[in-house]
């Protein structure tokens, strides 16, 4: 079932590309099997696969949290490995489920990983402006994030990503366990960063958002990338089916019928 | 959480912090003023006496304002000797002897709150420094911007370090400024001393910090980190200090002190009867009561002189024998305590106020240094040495008419006890400070070691 990326799927100067990128951890499992993928400016690249599939495995090399056993991982051209530092200077990041300092207020947290990020050019408006573009109320702005709710969390994280004005932005789930209304924003604003040019990767479970938005779509299953979709090829196509038959695949290889019900039910 | 376990420590150090200079200035006070009424009294006794022979005189230790902030063994040691011409001095009357309650319920001096309460403080404020930053999210968040990892826990070490600092030094100064107002005048050198028993507690404290830094290192989860935190203050603070002792006392062998003075009593005896023998011999051609008398003196002199001779001698060595084996099982009980941070603390701590394990073996030999002065001074009023049996006359029918003149006090010399320089002082401090900057170093080379390849996922 495995599809080899043809070289038509490697594009030119992208600012994210992994090149045969595998993980294999001491006990054995192989997270990872010489992946190959990338991401030009103003694309989204949606990342599909169910737990395990080696979704994190790829965003955790390419920040650096884990180190790949072999392959490449380059952001903006840099390797994200061998020059950690250099490479985290072009990109941001939105995990599942984004936790701030709780006793912080969203500003002061804004504040703090902004700098962190070695941004030291804004003044207060700019981070009130960003936040009210993610759609926070003002009267949130002063608000400690330990009564945020997590649509409000997601919000705040994406506007530190915006601030950072990073080329390249990493989304973990980032839409999973969101209201579908929050979901809804959270990806409108996805959109406008893809729109101003940002080479985004984003991994998550949910086929329809990633339908929606996504220029190029690989599903993942146990660490192979198993298919690959330009926008073009997904015109007309059932990707849900497509989906399907290569869990289906996976659950050949798991031999139960239960998983794969819970699986579905969980997309 | 983090913000409510600041202000809390904030509000309890300044109020420990100032309890502390508080009571340690009231302590000291009080302990001066007991000081001066004991001197008095005794001018007062020995200006009742007419005769220099008959003398009761106590030396009396002086309290040090250091001892207010840092107690050490202070309140342990007799503080009192009653003076004499020749043989062992004891001091009595410690504090503790005179009010057991304080023995209980000790005084919370810096070192009890530095040593002890700051030290657990610092383990709760960080013991969830990395896996709760971990466990919370932020830790992903945080490296996925350019921040090199060294710099990362460096800066975790000395922001909640500035914390802890900020928290402390606004009631330390408060109270150091409260001290001369209230009525303790410190010289330059006890404030430098004072500020390196402070210095000497903020290394302490950067050393549980690092421990506890290195512990949420090691451990998955903040539960973990803070039960493992809480061991090792236990071990470093209530165990490893109090077993050295008990480890040392099973290591060297040294006999019990009651044993030695019955041996030096039962030579005592046994030469006081030889020489109540003696006395039989006593022989004199001297008709005259007065020169008879006299005649008797120089021999029960020269009798109780070198009776005197041989006890010294006896009682020198067994004293030598016992110091030597008490000596070499306190250097192996403070080898074993040093592995304790706590134990090294306080030794600088007691050491740099003056109130360390050598207060008394320090109060002693001045007290000898001064016996020796005490001696030529009653041999230049008396003519005697001041030791043995005497038998003195008096003629009763005619005592109204020749009332002798009661001695004036005043011209006894003045026992005074020699302070140790700060040079002097930090000089014998600065083997245990470096072992605490090694300890510290140590430790926390083990955490940013192990942070270097910490997981951060």
């Amino acid at each position: 079932m495995t599809q080899q990326i043809d070289n038509d799927h490697i594009w030119e100067n992208p600012l994210i590309q992994a090149i045969d990128l595998t993980k294999k951890y001491e006990d054995g499992l192989l997270a990872l099997n010489s992946l190959n993928l990338s991401v030009q400016a103003g694309q989204i690249y949606g990342m599909l696969g169910g737990n395990g599939a080696g979704k994190t495995t790829t965003i955790n090399i390419f920040m650096d949290f884990i180190q790949p056993t072999s392959g490449k991982a380059l952001i903006s051209g840099i390797d994200a490995n061998r020059n950690p530092l250099e490479a985290k200077k072009h990109l941001s990041f939105v995990s599942e489920n984004v936790q701030l300092y709780p006793n912080f207020t969203a500003l002061q947290n804004v504040d703090f990983f902004v700098r962190l990020s070695g941004r030291t050019d804004y003044i207060k408006n700019d981070y009130e402006e960003v936040l009210s573009r993610v759609g926070l109320q003002s009267d949130a702005f002063h608000k400690r994030l330990k009564d945020f709710s997590k649509g409000m969390r997601q919000k705040t994280g994406i506007a530190i990503a915006i601030l950072k004005n990073a080329p390249v932005i990493f989304l973990d789930e980032p839409t999973s366990g969101l209201d579908p209304k929050a979901g809804k924003e959270f990806i409108k604003l996805i959109v406008e960063l893809r729109d101003e040019g940002k080479a985004i990767l984003m991994s998550t479970h949910d086929i329809f958002r990633a339908r929606e938005v996504a220029d190029q779509i690989g599903i993942l299953n146990n660490g192979s990338l198993v298919r690959h979709l330009t926008q073009g090829e997904l015109q007309g196509v059932n990707l849900e089916q497509i989906y399907v038959d290569h869990m289906v695949g996976y659950m050949d290889k798991t031999n139960s019928n239960d998983s794969l019900t819970n699986h579905l039910r969980h997309v | 959480m983090k913000s409510n376990r600041f202000t809390i420590s904030f509000a309890v150090c300044s109020v420990l912090v100032l309890m502390s200079f508080y009571m340690g200035t009231q302590n000291y006070k009080s302990t001066r003023a007991q000081y001066e009424a004991a001197i008095t009294e005794n001018l007062n006794q020995l200006s009742a006496n007419t005769d220099w022979l008959g003398i009761q005189h106590t030396i009396i230790m002086p309290p040090n304002p250091l001892m207010a902030l840092v107690t050490g063994v202070s309140n342990d040691i007799g503080r009192t000797i009653d003076m004499r011409t020749r043989g062992e001095l004891v001091a009595e009357n410690s504090r503790y002897n005179d009010e057991p309650l304080f023995a209980i319920f000790s005084f919370m001096d810096l070192e009890f709150i530095f040593g002890v309460l700051l030290s657990l403080f610092a383990i709760l404020l960080a013991f969830d420094a990395i896996n709760g930053e971990k466990q919370n999210g932020t830790l992903k968040l945080c490296f996925s911007n350019p921040v090199p990892r060294s710099t990362y826990i460096l800066a975790k070490f000395t922001g909640i370090y500035t914390g802890i600092l900020l928290a402390l030094m606004i009631p330390l100064l408060i109270g150091s400024l409260l001290f001369p107002l209230m009525g303790i005048q410190l010289t330059a050198d006890d404030w430098l001393k004072l500020g390196l028993i402070i210095v000497s507690g903020l290394l302490y404290l950067g050393l549980f910090l690092g421990i506890a830094i290195t512990v949420s290192a090691f451990t998955k989860n903040p539960s973990s980190s803070f039960l493992a935190g809480l061991i090792i203050w236990i071990l470093v603070v209530l165990i490893l200090p109090k077993s050295s002792v008990l480890m040392a006392g099973r290591l060297v062998d040294v006999q019990n002190i009651d044993e030695i003075n019955a041996q030096k009593s039962r030579f005592r005896a046994q030469l006081f009867l030889e020489d109540r023998a003696k006395m039989s011999n006593f022989r004199t051609d001297s008709q005259d009561p007065q020169e008879f008398l006299k005649d008797f003196n120089a021999f029960m002199g020269e009798l109780s002189d070198v009776r005197q001779q041989k006890i010294d001698a006896f009682e020198e060595r067994l004293n030598e024998e016992f110091n030597n084996r008490v000596d070499y099982r306190k250097s192996v009980a403070l080898r074993i305590a040093r592995l304790s941070p706590y134990a090294v603390f306080s030794l600088i701590a007691t050491n740099l106020s003056g109130t360390s394990l050598e207060l008394k073996s320090g109060f002693l030999n001045q007290a000898e240094t001064y016996q020796n002065t005490y001696s030529d001074f009653i041999q230049s009023k008396t003519g005697s040495s001041g030791g043995g049996f005497r038998i003195v006359l008096s003629n009763r029918s005619d005592q109204s008419e020749q009332k002798e003149e009661p001695i004036d006090p005043g011209e006894l010399p003045v026992f005074e006890m020699h302070q140790n320089t700060a040079i002097e002082t930090i000089k014998s401090s600065i083997p245990d400070l470096l072992l605490l900057i090694i300890i510290n170093l140590l430790v926390f080379g083990t955490g940013f070691m192990r942070f270097r390849s910490y997981d951060l996922r």
